[in-house]
């Protein structure tokens, strides 16, 4: 005689699911570890200047090759009192963490644009932090960086280190100046004289994820690379925005065709 | 009412003040209760392109809201295939979801988090009454 056989119980199912559940979290994780890049080894100091030389001294004839390339326009006109630095000229300003990716991201066209109207000194390379998102983005950091420029102040704040350590406070009176134009809180958050402000990244991060310093710098010789597109068509916005600071001065740099379709732009 | 079909209605419940709260931030603006930096980021989440239903402005969340709403009509009737294929649509949203989260933007939302949490209790929930109704 055959025994009946037992159906089956209600409890499998559901556990079957959960187990699948977290089997596939688990895979997830793992194809997220193999895909995540490293953070670049350190460079040597003379390649940190090879890198810094490259993305300071580009050619205007690249720039205007690129114009506003693939870059978000994320520039927004505001109304204030000038905004004026420490030697009396209009200033940017830049509030950003040496943790967050899209600071990374924003430093490299920040640099490139400011480089057009001063000089830098003491930049260093840096990544972002490597558990936040688009982890271990190349970057140069402002936090040991000089400038000097004729025709305007740069000041920058770098609020954290990449691991989240405090690192450079800002004042009092620019934390209010925080307060009143980035009102979601969102680095880096760069105001050009309480012209315009631009809150947020110009591209994504991913553009440069993976990269080396070399390579980033070295991708933005070629115009059509997708890194020179999306760097330099934001460089391209950010001297727009610093054109209408400076009443257009240099010539050399705001006079271009690129720079002054990219002014009507900005209103 | 079975007491597990009570349970699916508050869960889906839930489900739609979690989604409702996502929805409001989306369309106020407001930064989330939850960590900004590191693995748990709700921000990088719900700023994220996937944030939104593909090819509009509609955030995720207010497909979360429907899609409960549904759930805790459904389980207004009595337990059958038709929960548990809804609720294995909800299933394949989380997976989806979670491989956003996982490996494409390596951050964790922890409101988004409850609300997969609340779709695979549902899921357990459905297959378990069906479990029964067959054993009975």
């Amino acid at each position: 005689m055959r025994k009946p056989v037992a159906g089956t119980p209600a409890w499998v199912m559901p556990s079957a699911v959960v187990g699948g559940l977290a089997l596939l979290i688990g895979i997830f994780l793992v194809i997220r570890w193999y895909t995540t890049p490293v953070a670049p080894p350190a460079l040597a100091p003379n390649t940190t200047g090879q890198v810094v030389a490259t993305v300071t001294g580009l050619p205007p004839s690249e720039l205007e090759t690129v114009g506003k390339g693939t870059a978000n326009n994320l520039i927004k006109p505001v109304s204030g009192t000038a905004l004026v630095g420490a030697t009396g000229k209009p200033e940017v300003f830049f509030y950003g963490g040496e943790f967050c990716p899209y600071c990374a991201a924003e430093r490299w066209p920040l640099i490139i644009a400011l480089s057009r109207f001063g000089t830098f000194s003491g930049l260093e390379t840096t990544s972002s932090s490597s558990s936040d998102v688009y982890p271990n983005t190349p970057t140069l950091t402002f936090r040991n960086a000089t400038f000097t420029s004729q025709y305007i102040d740069f000041r920058s704040i770098e609020g954290t280190d990449r691991d989240h350590n405090p690192l450079q406070p800002p004042t009092a009176a620019e934390q209010q100046l925080i307060d009143r134009y980035d009102t979601g809180g969102t680095i880096p958050f760069i105001d050009f004289g309480n012209r315009y402000v631009l809150s947020g990244a110009t591209y994504a991060p991913d553009v440069i994820g993976g990269m080396s310093w070399q390579s980033v710098a070295d991708s933005l010789k070629q115009p059509d690379s997708t890194q020179a597109r999306a760097i330099l068509g934001s460089a391209n916005l950010v001297t727009a925005a610093i054109c209408k600071m400076t009443g257009d001065h240099p010539a050399s740099v705001c006079s271009s065709a690129a720079i002054q379709d990219l002014e009507k732009n900005l209103k | 009412m079975p007491r597990l079909q009570a349970v699916a209605i508050l869960v889906s419940a839930a489900g739609i003040a979690v989604s409702i709260y996502l929805t409001m931030l989306h369309y106020g603006g407001v930064v989330p209760a939850c960590p900004t930096s590191g693995t748990i980021n709700c921000e990088a989440v719900l700023s994220s392109r996937y944030a939104l239903i593909a090819g509009t402005s509609i955030p995720t969340s207010a497909a979360g809201i429907v899609w409960f709403a549904i759930s805790a009509g459904l389980w207004t009737r009595a337990p059958g295939w038709v929960q548990v294929a809804w609720a294995l649509v909800g299933l394949a949203t989380v997976v989806y979801l979670l491989f956003v989260e996982i490996v494409l933007l390596g951050a964790i939302c922890l409101w988004c988090t409850a609300v997969h949490a609340l779709v695979v209790i549902l899921v357990v929930i459905a297959l378990a009454s069906r479990g029964r109704s067959q054993d009975a």
